[in-house]
């Protein structure tokens, strides 16, 4: 277990502020186990270092070679659009073209595609709710008209039923008049053929 | 008249632009530590020049998505890493169904031939073989790569410290190993 103000692995690698490594430094000239510490440390990686980076033994694909070439027709794009020149150029006449053609024709917003669908979701909501009124109000409608028409048709009939039974009760009254008349009149017949005698 | 190197934000930027021999260039000044990094970590030159090539690849389709090209260093090995750990991990696969080697341990590659043929190298590459995949692979950003601590947390993806942790274990292990070889006059 090391003693050392900092980690001895640390002021090998060299992450020590030199202000660590001074205090270090003294503490390894001092500490007879830290100093042979940081020698063995300092071994290793000496000797790890001793490795050298290989050369790359084959040269590897470069993107410009043959099997990562992109096709003519990418080619004869790329070359096109490669030109910041070419595509400002394009990025205005296609902004003269939509400025002229809105000019002349103003087609409703385009929605965007999510927009889209949710237009049409919302207009086939709306469909469905009008003709489920529509269908609500014309059976509505419809109901009342024959309840109208059936109470219509009641008040009449007890209009004719009532109309039938006064012409009656007066074809009644006026057969009970008659009657009375007619036996008034016999009396009076026979009174004056009385007095003649 | 002054000449200045280009640098590597200027070939990225003009690589992305679809520049194919920046690009290139690019690749010329980086390829070498890169496959010794993946010839260290795999400890076979024909998979690490493999997975090199894969690491280019990655890297030039992928160009649009380093955001600072200033950290392209770090962006390149974080390819390297995961391309050398995927391989590890279709070759654990692909050992276990086939059984060829004993089971279970981190190690990988401790029967196969050392790459550096004389003797000291044999030393340090047996020694490194017997760290763990992940040990193995911090001494390597670290001593041969020449990494700082927070952009080897960036390649591997962990925090400054555990990639410490790694590195101090990893370097235990190779002093207990390699000191006393040292000492005696193994060199």
């Amino acid at each position: 277990m090391s003693c050392s103000p900092f980690d001895l692995r640390d002021y090998i690698l060299g992450e020590l502020a030199a202000d660590e490594r001074r205090q270090v430094d003294r503490h390894i000239r001092a500490c007879h186990g830290c100093h042979d510490d940081v020698e063995r440390l300092r071994t290793t990686h000496a000797t790890l270092l001793a490795l050298r980076d290989e050369e790359i033994p084959q040269r590897i694909g470069f993107v410009s070679d043959k099997v990562f070439e992109p096709s003519g027709w990418r080619r004869v794009w790329q070359a096109f659009w490669g030109s910041s020149a070419r595509l400002g150029f394009a990025s205005a006449a296609v902004l003269s073209i939509a400025l002229v053609a809105f000019t002349f024709y103003r087609p409703a917003a385009a929605p965007a595609a999510s927009d889209v669908t949710a237009a049409r979701v919302e207009a086939a909501v709306a469909q469905r709710v009008a003709a489920a009124v529509d269908k609500a109000v014309a059976e509505t409608e419809t109901r009342q008209a024959r309840r109208t028409a059936d109470l219509l048709s009641a008040a009449e009939q007890r209009f004719e039923q009532q109309r039938q039974a006064d012409m009656q009760n007066v074809a009644e009254r006026f057969s009970v008049l008659e009657k009375r008349y007619n036996v008034e009149r016999l009396l009076m017949a026979r009174n004056d053929s009385r007095g003649e005698k | 008249m002054i000449f200045r190197a280009v640098e590597d934000p200027d070939l990225i930027g003009r690589a992305r632009r679809g520049d194919v021999e920046a690009y290139n260039l690019l690749i010329s000044r980086w390829v070498k530590r890169v496959y010794n990094y993946l010839l260290r970590i795999t400890g076979e030159r024909e998979e690490a020049l493999d997975l090199s090539q894969e690491v280019f690849l990655k890297a030039y389709q992928h160009l649009r998505k380093l955001e600072d090209p200033a950290r392209f260093a770090p962006w390149l090995f974080r390819i390297a890493h995961n391309e050398a750990f995927s391989s590890f991990r279709k070759r654990k696969v692909e050992s276990d169904v086939l059984a060829m080697t004993e089971a279970g341990g981190e190690e990988i590659g401790v029967e196969r031939p050392p790459v550096f043929p004389i003797e000291l190298s044999i030393a340090v590459t047996t020694a490194l073989t017997r760290l763990t995949e992940e040990q193995r692979e911090t001494v390597v950003l670290k001593i041969y790569q020449g990494f700082k601590f927070e952009e080897i947390a960036e390649i591997l993806s962990c925090p400054v410290s555990t990639v410490k942790s790694r590195l101090y274990a990893g370097l235990d292990a190779l002093k207990a190993q390699l000191a006393p070889l040292k000492t005696r006059g193994v060199s």
